[in-house]
């Protein structure tokens, strides 16, 4: 795919609803040929390169990094290695942060809460995860994911958009770009964050991590705000009915398209459309928050925090209702996994407020038959040590540091092998011992479940074909059904 | 375009177009299978893309290399993979598409398109011509342009200067027509508009339309140039090349003090500084003999970086992030290539090799830095910087200073005074009062002080050694290169200097090929929305083939060398940046009215011809200041400390988690809220959200973009910024021009869009009016509540349901395609 290409697609459309123009409206038309089946609302600048197995992506950030080993990555042994070395020909294969990286010690700091066995399949989790334990048949967990960053930003943004350096298009806006939207009436990419309550998490949103970088600017994410107004500018202005609003808009269009009849400028046609669907997202976007229609037994499967305005719970709630309105895209971010000084209380606490919420997404995706055609993906940047950091006589003040050599993620629904664990780590969850997927391995296996081919999904700048995936990654079969 | 094309694509239409540029793709490809297939151009990169990783230079699996004319033919291990005329001969060709029982090659990559393949066969059937490397056609952006000759044209009367005869020569090839002149009204809009970023006053546009004489365009474009206004609209792109913001990026996001090399920007394109010297101030302003203040801001266009201040940050290893960055960013702007590719191999394409990269990343590498700001406080400034403040601050540090030491004398002598100060007593009340005044004044002082600019500037005070990074990989260093423009290129002459110095004097010297084509086609994109070469970011050899070439010669050769008065041509300087933009907007080319016709559009859609104007919406930017302007609400002041205008009370809010410091949004008040958007404070991690479709700055930006969404529609239907311009106008026009309700709204409307409204214009925009006056009558308080958006202070003397319908109708022409576009 290059820029051409685009262009000339973007020519045809723009020629087709030009000649339009006099005789029926170009929304109208839209519409109705949507209802006829047989044009999308906005197509994509690519056809699937192959059947794909899912066709919305919804990725829930752990942001600040989870400890893999104390939830993740049972190793019984560990136990009894309580406040033993690692041995250095584990520790010498990974990079550290400045934070740890002149530590002389290191001691085994064993998982702080016991594992237990989940599901059919007997899969091993952290007794902080009941509620992903009772949907563990329902996951593919990884272990042996690895990356090549050490610190937050960069590892964020190599997750998520290829390159540890910010300004490369992010996950979710290749996707959008290369599949189209689903809806009129929404953005296809959208974006919520949270934080954990006592903001104890140091981790910052960037707008680069759902940007568009080199792709057009209407392929970037759309962020909905927690507080205040849940999209920039949706709100008339104070005073301003919707009734005079609407009569306002039709007299704008009314104005627009004399003009487009004595300048014959496309672009004209496209601004119309465009307002026309601002018009509509001010009524679809509040309609979408409306949570108190859901019903209570859907409500207290997200727990009570559902209730809290910016929630991750909340947050999770909206996702499935953004998706099951046609969203492609939906990315929570959520702050509070970066316990180098906390784990003892916040590792708890974290679990408390993102366990039930995270099962609860793939339980209702999956009872409304959205599962299967969904990508749930619970993420992070990177990993923890199993050395403590600190004190390890002080539960009060130690911790983990990041740890890029090996963690854990797990994906839901999109053809993704439920009740599968995929890979090994070594006896100190330090190194991947067994079949690891890198970033952009990972990044390869999302984009082929969405029906594109890593290697072609390409978007040509600066006189180079650039790729979500670089010039890595390799399609992770066993994951996949 | 071809025929075929059109037709599969009129046909099939939006309904099927991924199917019908498919067909369409296999059509045309038939029919160029008659075209020679050129192997330099079209072979050799495919190639270089999918086959070299493993059969070229060492790398020759299965004994088999692609990289040179002789062992292609001679074959690998299994025999000759070419048979020139005989694709069925050719086992290569068997090979990349999957025949003959064995793997497709690439192995392990996506299988070259059918297209490629379709290529491949052709080249085979006409005998595989592979040309020596030294026979090989060099890339024409690689040979140094000379002044083409001035075509000639049929319709000669249409010439106003030699960019005109460029143009109609291609017109008339392609047997069409310039468009008429564009209306008078419309040209010195988008004059004025082009020029400073603003629409022009309904004074300027009378005082234009009764203007007679044959130079009255010419008087407002020497008008325009002359406004300082013009520096601030030119350096709004060169601030997106050069990834300008206000603070570092990252987690801490510290702040800068960076707007003082902005002030240089726009002063140095006030000034008309020649583009030379504008190259060697940026690029190494800081190495020039008894370098001013001046020159040492300007090298601070290196320092506007990104910058990690992240906890376990890796300094060494974010060192050469930023390394990697001044390396992409100075040779996208000045080569118009990109560099990054060789970070981790030769170029694929261009002739730039790994060496090329790092011997250039060494001018760079000279820099006191650690790689990491320094921690704590608003302002994170990384080494090396300079303090630059302007004679009144340093007049209101003075001041401070000596208010503090007078404070801290009377103090002291009050302190040796047993009567004031009795020991093992409280001291008297005086001197508690006086102790109190020289704490608040050291306070003062101090935080004055540190709100003083510390710019952060280049220096070469800390030599390295530069080494070849094993796959752009830091830990992984090879062999040590030293400072050299690339191989490739025209050597730099001896007695340049071996640093930047000499690097930037290289780029502006007559024997380099690029600089003057690059330039004169990003100035060129300021006017016709595309550049010649449309990826202005990349003239190597996957660029966008320029359209007018010659055109594209004529002009960097002028540019770079100026010329001596000729017909049509005044005398101009070398590297004159006014003299080029006055060529371009006084010609006939240029003055083409925008309106075009669905043939012509059919023909071409992106006025690749230029047989019109182009017809562009304005950056986010510029509506802001369109929409201030015509308000009277603009502060023009020029330069200074960024500021904050209305943003969404929490804007910031997600920032907050940093709690070393306050990041609650600093909302200006007064006059701030209402200057040009240049100066509004840009925050890398969370840019301003009305400034929608804007580069993030973050990286280097060459290209605008411009898109149309639903969310751009919101911003400027609902913003306080529009909102509170349309009041404002309102008002304006009840004071001033009070009568009739529609004269006032024609009034506005001429005020924004710079014509007169039509009669049916007039009355659409009166119905608006009209149903908002019956609702705002019927409903003061929603009037009195609309009337309350902005800080500006209302006319409360005007009826409140009149300013607010008259509000409501403004908000509408404020949002009128024409009023966001120049025509």
């Amino acid at each position: 795919m290059n820029p051409e290409f685009e262009e000339r697609i973007g020519v045809t459309r723009r020629q087709f609803f030009g000649k339009s123009a006099t005789g029926i409206g170009v929304a109208a038309l839209a519409s109705l040929l949507q209802s006829e089946g047989i044009a999308s609302p906005t197509p994509g600048m690519l056809a699937p390169h192959f059947a794909p197995k899912a066709k919305r992506v919804v990725v829930l950030w752990q942001g600040g990094a989870p400890s893999h080993v104390d939830l993740f990555d049972h190793k019984p042994g560990l136990m009894e290695k309580n406040g033993q070395q690692v041995p250095d020909a584990i520790l010498s294969k990974a990079r550290l942060s400045t934070m740890t990286a002149a530590y002389k010690n290191h001691p085994v700091l064993p998982p702080i809460r016991p594992f237990k066995q989940y599901g059919k399949n007997g899969t091993y989790l952290s007794s902080l995860l009941p509620h992903i334990g009772g949907i563990s048949d329902d996951i593919c967990l990884i272990k042996s994911m690895h990356t090549d960053a050490v610190n937050h930003a960069p590892g964020v943004t190599f997750f998520l958009t290829g390159s540890q350096v910010p300004g490369r298009p992010s996950f979710g806006a290749w996707a959008t770009y290369g599949l189209g939207s689903m809806t009129n009436d929404l953005p296809s990419f959208v974006v919520m964050t949270s934080t954990d309550v006592g903001r104890t998490c140091g981790q910052l949103f960037f707008d680069y991590y759902w940007g568009s970088g080199f792709l057009p600017s209407k392929y970037q994410g759309v962020r909905f705000r927690g507080e205040g107004e849940p999209v920039l500018y949706l709100k008339n202005p104070e005073g301003m009915s919707p009734e005079l609003r609407r009569q306002m808009l039709d007299d704008i269009a009314e104005l627009n398209r004399r003009r487009l009849a004595d300048y014959g400028d496309p672009e004209i046609e496209t601004r119309i459309t465009q307002y026309e669907m601002a018009y509509k997202m001010q009524t679809s976007v509040p309609d979408l928050l409306e949570i108190d229609k859901e019903p209570q037994h859907i409500l207290e499967m997200y727990g009570p925090d559902v209730h809290r305005k910016g929630s991750y719970a909340r947050n999770c709630l909206l996702a499935r209702r953004l998706l099951e309105r046609g969203t492609r895209f939906v990315q929570l971010m959520h702050s509070g996994w970066d316990q180098h000084s906390n784990l003892d209380t916040q590792l708890e606490l974290q679990c408390r407020d993102t366990d039930q919420p995270s099962a609860a997404l793939v339980a209702d995706l999956k009872q409304r038959g959205l599962l299967d055609d969904t990508i749930v993906l619970w993420c992070s940047e990177f990993g923890r040590t199993v050395f403590v950091q600190g004190d390890i006589k002080n539960p009060a003040g130690h911790g983990r540091d990041h740890l890029g050599s090996c963690y854990s993620i797990w994906a839901a629904g999109g053809g993704f092998k439920g009740g599968y664990v995929h890979g090994e780590t070594d006896d100190y969850c330090y190194n991947v011992a067994r079949d690891p997927v890198h970033t952009h391995d990972m990044q390869a296996t999302l984009l082929n479940q969405l029906g594109i081919d890593h290697t072609r999904m390409t978007y040509r700048y600066q006189g180079r074909d650039f790729r979500l995936t670089d010039v890595y990654g390799k399609v992770v079969r066993e994951i996949i059904w | 375009m071809k025929p075929g094309w059109k037709v599969q694509l009129v046909i099939s239409g939006a309904v099927i177009p991924l199917c019908a540029l498919l067909v369409a793709s296999h059509i045309s490809l038939a029919s160029t299978q008659a075209k020679r297939v050129e192997f330099n151009s079209e072979i050799l990169p495919i190639l270089k893309a999918h086959c070299y990783e493993c059969h070229a230079g060492e790398k020759n699996a299965g004994g088999l290399r692609l990289d040179n004319r002789a062992s292609a033919f001679k074959g690998g291990a299994g025999g000759p993979s070419l048979v020139a005329g005989n694709p069925a001969k050719s086992p290569l060709l068997d090979r990349i598409m999957g025949l003959g029982g064995k793997p497709r090659m690439p192995i392990g990559f996506a299988p070259l398109t059918d297209a490629q393949t379709v290529l491949i066969k052709t080249w085979i059937a006409q005998g595989a011509d592979w040309p020596d490397a030294s026979r090989a056609k060099k890339h024409w952006a690689y040979i140094n342009p000379v002044k083409p000759a001035i075509p000639t044209v049929r319709n000669a009367a249409w010439i106003r200067n030699p960019i005109d005869s460029f143009v109609l020569s291609r017109i008339e090839k392609a047997g069409l027509k310039p468009a008429p002149e564009a209306d008078r009204t419309t040209l010195i809009r988008r004059l004025t508009l082009d020029l400073i970023g603003l629409p022009p006053t309904v004074a300027e546009v009378q005082e234009f339309l009764a203007d007679r004489s044959p130079n009255a365009y010419e008087k407002v474009v020497d008008r325009l140039l002359a406004n300082p206004h013009f520096g601030e609209k030119m350096a709004l792109p060169w601030l997106d090349a050069a990834r300008y913001a206000d603070s570092n990026g990252f987690q801490q996001d510290g702040d800068t003090f960076q707007y003082v090399w902005r002030d240089w920007v726009v002063k140095a394109y006030n000034d008309n500084m020649p583009f030379d010297q504008f190259t060697i101030e940026q690029l190494a302003g800081d190495l020039l003999p008894n370098a001013t203040l001046d020159q040492k801001i300007a090298s601070g266009f290196n320092r506007c970086h990104l910058l990690n201040g992240e906890g376990g940050a890796i300094a060494e290893e974010q060192r050469n992030v930023i390394l990697f960055d001044r390396v992409e960013v100075t040779s996208t702007n000045w080569m118009g290539v990109t560099m990054m590719c060789s970070q981790c191999h030769d170029h694929k394409y261009d002739p730039f090799t790994m060496k090329d990269y790092y011997s250039l990343m060494a001018f760079f590498n000279n820099v006191p830095e650690s790689g990491v700001p320094p921690g704590g406080g608003q302002y994170r400034i990384a080494d090396p910087w300079i303090e630059a403040s302007s004679d009144s601050e340093k007049a209101t540090l003075k001041e401070l200073d000596s208010k503090f030491s007078d404070l801290d004398k009377t103090v002291k002598e009050m302190d040796k005074d047993p009567a004031k100060n009795p020991m093992g007593k409280d001291p008297a009340p005086e001197l508690k009062a006086a102790r109190d005044r020289r704490q608040s004044a050291q306070r003062d002082r101090d935080n004055y002080k540190n709100n003083l600019p510390r710019v952060m500037v280049m220096s070469d005070a800390q030599p390295r050694k530069t080494y070849i990074l094993q796959r752009g990989n830091y830990l992984a260093p090879g062999l040590e290169v030293t400072s050299t423009t690339p191989a490739y290129l025209p050597a730099e002459p001896a007695d340049f200097p071996k640093n930047r110095l000499g690097l930037a004097k290289w780029f502006v010297s007559r024997e380099n090929p690029l600089t003057a084509r690059v330039h004169a086609n990003r100035i060129w994109q300021i006017f016709f929305g595309l550049g010649l070469v449309k990826s202005a970011e990349n003239f190597g050899v996957q660029c966008e083939l320029p359209t007018n070439p010659e055109l594209l010669d004529w002009l960097a050769v002028q540019f770079r060398e100026g010329s001596k008065a000729s017909k049509n041509l005044s005398e101009t300087a070398p590297w004159d940046m006014k003299a080029l933009i006055r060529l371009i907007v006084t010609s006939a080319t240029y003055r083409q009215s925008s309106k075009v016709t669905a043939q012509l559009w059919e023909r071409d859609p992106e006025n690749r011809l230029l047989a019109r104007a182009p017809r562009f919406r304005m950056p986010s930017l510029i509506l802001r200041d369109i929409a201030l302007s015509t308000s009277g609400l603009l502060n023009d002041k020029i330069g200074g400390k960024p500021v904050y205008p209305y943003q969404p009370i929490d804007i910031w809010e997600g920032l907050a988690i940093t709690k070393e410091r306050d990041f609650t949004y600093p909302q200006s008040k007064g006059a701030d809220l209402y200057r040009r958007s240049l100066y509004t404070f840009w925050r890398r991690t969370v840019a301003p959200g009305n400034m929608f479709d804007a580069s993030v700055r973050n990286t280097c930006k060459v290209r605008t973009s411009s898109t149309s969404t639903p969310l751009h529609a919101l911003t400027t239907l609902n913003d306080i910024t529009w909102v509170e311009a349309s009041r404002n106008l309102a008002q304006h026009v009840i004071k001033e021009h009070a009568g009739s309700a529609p004269g006032m709204i024609a009034k506005a409307f001429q005020i924004v869009c710079a014509r007169q409204p039509e009669k049916t214009e007039t009355l659409a925009l009166t119905r608006i009016f009209n149903r908002a006056t019956a609702e705002f009558s019927a409903n003061q308080k929603s009037a009195e509540a609309f009337l309350k958006i902005g800080d500006s202070v209302r006319d409360a003397s005007i009826p409140v349901a009149e300013h607010a319908a008259l509000t409501a109708a403004c908000l509408a022409i404020y949002n009128l395609d024409e009023a966001m576009t120049r025509e």
